[in-house]
């Protein structure tokens, strides 16, 4: 199918771009479009304008500062599959990257496009609730942060405004000891998880997270999931409890099946044995 | 109308183009570059592939327009590059095509592959070529003929690769047509400016601890949520406020009504919003009740004028005295069905998270108002951190979601 006739626009910056946003109820910001051009395609999607913010410089470039690295949001997956931001969190996210969907999606397809649709089966989402990502939001009144897991309050949906706009990703600075693990269960390579898992074990620091998501449930996040593993170890993944693991989840309000609700604690615990062997 | 330039094959092209032509359109009509093809038109069989300065990408889903600046590559291009030559023998050789409509983008595809050195064993070729489907081969030739070429390669340094934009091409610094103009004016419609008749209530954070939801069934084309409220008035209280249709419909997050019921009937809207998807169905509802069994129904369905998929949706509550009549166990169902283009994509249990929330939304602003509380969120505008919806009567149409195969953005 083909798209309905829209307009189209390219502001220069960020300002330009959120005064467009305001002025337009029925805009969409574009991209990547791996995601809204699809919608697009089908219909699902009809706006009156199309506001691509991928010719800003901010969006697309990379921050150093002292408590993390700031991600543009206009960042491809292949960019950093590619180590071209280098490898942040130890190498973790040019390994999620590199599993999203195909090549000729990752070339475009961007982070800060991912997180603002906040599909739970998509790859960002899980693996950056995990590592406790922050967002920088623009809007008419400054910037604000967010962290992930405030941000996102459903499936495909978040508290982001109707004029703001994802400007870049926050990843804290850890210590090297941190390990990161994920796994997702796909009915087909690339395509959207059924089931994803994500972790990050900071053994000095005696942190732990865990984020289980994929298919069409809203994400749950636990922070301290040490009770769900039979050892006390919690680097002895064989121990992480998948029928405990599936019932924690269903009493942090993931209203799925047992089936589902059984996959997802299956990626979580292979994402622990993939926390593990790095 | 947009003027772009790009270069497509070596060549300098400046193009009038409307913004929703893809770029697969573009170079087959405009250009007559008819080697890529067009398979699914939503970014999932690859048959579009092309190369976008550098990198491959889905010509379906890219846009013409933002192509502005760019340099293009289609499988016209191909003919005296090396590492294609050996591509096309290897893929004769193995039988790696029957029909070709696949086999520009499996090229393309290909090329890339062994060109940044992703090509292994077999295992990672096939995932290395998964965005690429095939309906005639099976893939074994495909797979031997890449394995075949990669084989032989030896990677070359790409300097070029390593100092791409972090961004989707061109990025930033690339030629900028729309820059030398003024940017086309947004042109704001009646139908942006709509806004509810009645400000919609939002979405509780919590769910309230007088609520009990159950499993949702599907029953026939109808998928149902059950709910239980306990509320402490007596049931013939209870009763009466179940009565008024104004009060039960501003339950519902996002529901307007156009005018007072009459007869038992009520017409209105409800604006659903999931993502970047905005759903307004406009429809209808029929209430009914009986008195003695402490039952009632109300009956929706409604049609979304954009996508022209129709909702229907069904609310029944029962009303049964608990605490020797001091309390009322009230159980609400709602269950709603989708037809038409909403209700073709895969994606069904997007819409039922959604609808979870939407009747979890219900159940406890119909609690609060039952126990005589304000109706949470109602007086507010729609506002950020809210899911905002506007609805009519409980047709819960939902939205759908998702495209058959496509990925994150």
């Amino acid at each position: 199918m083909k798209p309905v006739a829209f307009d189209y626009t390219r502001p220069r910056s960020i300002s330009a771009a959120l005064e467009l946003l305001d002025s337009n109820p029925n805009a969409k910001i574009l991209a990547g479009g791996q995601t809204l051009g699809p919608m697009l395609n089908l219909r699902l999607v009809q706006p009156e304008l199309l506001i691509d913010i991928t010719r800003i410089p901010e969006l697309a470039a990379v921050t150093e500062g002292d408590d993390g690295i700031g991600i543009g949001a206009c960042v491809t997956h292949a960019a950093i599959e590619d180590g071209r931001i280098g490898e942040p969190a130890n190498g973790y996210l040019n390994r999620v990257a590199s599993g999203i969907a195909y090549r000729a999606v990752r070339t475009r397809g961007t982070i800060g496009g991912s997180l603002s649709h906040a599909d739970p089966a998509a790859d960002w989402l899980a693996a950056l609730l995990a590592l406790n990502g922050e967002l920088e939001i623009v809007g008419a009144n400054g910037t604000r942060r967010a962290a992930l897991d405030a941000f996102v309050t459903g499936a495909m949906e978040t508290d982001l405004g109707p004029s703001e706009l994802v400007a870049a990703v926050r990843i804290p600075k850890r210590s090297r000891a941190i390990r990161h693990g994920y796994h997702k269960i796909c009915r087909k390579t690339g395509e959207f998880a059924d089931a994803i898992g994500a972790v990050a074990i900071d053994d000095k620091k005696g942190e732990f997270r865990m984020a289980a998501a994929g298919g069409s449930h809203a994400p749950i996040v636990f922070t301290d999931p040490r009770h769900l593993f039979r050892s006390a170890d919690p680097m002895d993944a064989d121990s992480f409890d998948i029928e405990m693991g599936g019932a924690a989840l269903r009493d942090a309000g993931m209203n799925a099946d047992d089936y589902d609700l059984r996959l997802r604690a299956i990626t979580l615990q292979r994402a622990v044995h993939d926390a593990v062997q790095r | 109308m947009n003027r772009i330039t790009l270069t497509v094959n070596g060549k300098e092209i400046t193009r009038e183009v409307t913004p929703r032509t893809n770029l697969a359109d573009f170079l087959r009509e405009e250009l007559f570059l008819t080697g890529t093809h067009v398979g699914c038109e939503h970014g999932v069989c690859g048959a579009c592939t092309v190369v976008v300065d550098g990198e491959i990408s889905r010509s379906c889903i890219t846009y013409a327009v933002t192509c502005d600046g760019a340099e293009i590559r289609t499988i016209e291009d191909f003919d005296d590059d090396p590492l294609m030559e050996k591509l096309r023998h290897a893929f004769s050789a193995e039988h790696a095509l029957q029909c070709g409509y696949c086999t520009p983008g499996m090229l393309v595809a290909a090329r890339d592959l062994i060109r940044r050195g992703a090509a292994g064993d077999e295992k990672v070729i096939r995932v290395g070529m998964s965005g690429n489907l095939c309906r005639c081969t099976g893939y074994m030739g495909i797979v031997k003929a890449i394995a075949t070429v990669a084989g032989d390669y030896e990677l070359v340094e790409d300097q070029a690769a390593v100092d791409r934009p972090l961004g989707p091409a061109p990025g930033p610094f690339a030629h900028d047509s729309l820059k030398e103009g003024k940017p086309e004016a947004a042109r704001p419609t009646d139908r942006a400016k709509h806004t509810p008749h009645e400000a919609a209530p939002t979405l509780a954070a919590h769910p309230a601890g007088n609520v009990q939801t159950g499993e949702m069934v599907q029953e026939g084309k109808f998928t149902k949520l059950t709910q239980m409220i306990t509320v402490n008035h007596p049931r013939d209280a209870v009763w009466a406020l179940m009565g008024d249709i104004e009060k039960v419909a501003g339950c519902m997050p996002g529901v307007s009504l156009d005018r007072p019921p009459e007869n038992n009937h009520v017409e209105g809207r409800m604006l659903v919003k999931l993502g970047p998807i905005n759903a307004d169905l406009k429809g209808e509802a029929d209430v009914t009740r009986d008195e003695d069994k402490w039952r009632g129904t109300i009956d929706g369905k409604g049609r979304d004028a954009r996508s022209a998929s129709l909702a229907r949706g069904r609310v029944e509550y029962e009303l049964s005295e608990e605490d020797a009549g001091e309390s009322t166990l009230v159980t609400v169902s709602i269950a709603y069905s989708l037809a038409g283009p909403l209700a073709q994509f895969s994606r069904g249990g997007i819409v039922r998270d959604l609808v979870t929330r939407l009747a979890g939304a219900f159940a406890q602003n119909l609690e609060a108002r039952l126990e005589g509380r304000e109706v949470a969120g109602e007086a507010q505008a729609l506002d950020a951190g809210s899911l905002v919806f506007s609805v009519l009567w409980e047709r819960i149409r939902s939205l759908f979601a998702r495209l058959a195969g496509r990925k994150q953005n």
